[in-house]
């Protein structure tokens, strides 16, 4: 939980330091297959990679996906979100 | 019901359904899209809903304002195309949506889809409708493992006499989401 003048630091970052990061979350219900799927066909990795991200996701409880700038990453989640897995962005850590 | 890639053409894929099944999906697709349009894209993140909250999750951890205003921006265009992807669906099982469908995801009318007895259904769908599909068999699967309480075990929390029903529908949304994505995936 970031102080909240961290945040509000965030919230006016124009992205010259740190990126911003995808990450999508592990949840009981899509399937192994689909997830890797998406992450095949959305993000264009390979199939090797596609499988090592959901297996992360599946065992760790998340994976990040994706690093750029905020407006990347909140279209990332956007499509994530259409696709129906649950991903949220923020600040890489330092 | 199995979907197999349809023969030469990219992309295209086949499969045979069950009238039952294509009942159930009508069913299934035809609630879907009563819950989307019912939702108020601004007031998602605080619905009493749990399924909507899921269909549209905070896009930020600990940070609700920024939540708040990343929904501002996508809630409509993702309840809009949400609702594409299931009038879809229902297009490719050759139905309109249907006019009137209880509030609650109704066993009985459910049940009395299930008791139609027909040949099977071709159903063949090209690239994009196989898009709407995956996602709509997704938002499908997501709004009934709510109902269902399905908790992040993947163990269903709801006991009633509905939940062993509706705990099939969700498992054979299952079926035919992963069949499509190996008919699409050679």
């Amino acid at each position: 939980m970031p102080k909240t003048d961290e945040r509000l630091d965030l919230r006016g970052a124009v992205s010259l330091d740190r990126p911003w990061i995808t990450i999508v979350w592990d949840d009981p219900v899509n399937l192994m297959s689909y997830v890797s799927y998406v992450f095949r066909s959305y993000f264009g990795v390979s199939a090797e990679e596609a499988e090592r991200l959901m297996l992360q996701v599946h065992n760790t409880g998340k994976a990040v996906v994706a690093t750029g700038n905020r407006e990347a990453m909140e279209r990332h989640v956007e499509a994530m979100h259409g696709y129906g897995l649950w991903a949220t962005l923020a600040k890489a850590d330092s | 019901m199995q979907f197999m890639q349809a023969g030469e053409n990219a992309g295209r894929v086949t499969g045979r359904f069950e009238p039952v099944e294509v009942g159930l999906l009508r069913l299934a697709a035809s609630q879907l899209i009563e819950l989307l349009e019912a939702a108020e894209s601004h007031a998602v993140g605080t619905s009493g809903d749990p399924a909507l909250r899921r269909l549209l999750p905070d896009a930020y951890i600990d940070d609700t304002d920024a939540a708040a205003e990343f929904r501002r921006f996508t809630a409509d265009d993702l309840l809009e195309r949400k609702v594409r992807n299931a009038r879809c669906v229902l297009a490719t099982l050759g139905e309109e949506p249907l006019d009137e469908v209880a509030d609650e995801p109704d066993d009985a009318a459910l049940h009395a889809a299930a008791d139609a007895e027909e040949q099977p259904v071709t159903i063949d769908l090209d690239a994009d409708d196989v898009q709407s599909w995956l996602r709509t068999l997704t938002d499908l699967r997501l709004t009934l493992a709510e109902r269902l309480e399905i908790g992040p075990d993947g163990v269903p929390q709801r006991s009633d006499d509905e939940a062993p029903f509706l705990h099939d529908v969700y498992d054979w949304f299952g079926m035919v989401q992963e069949s499509l994505v190996y008919a699409i995936d050679v």
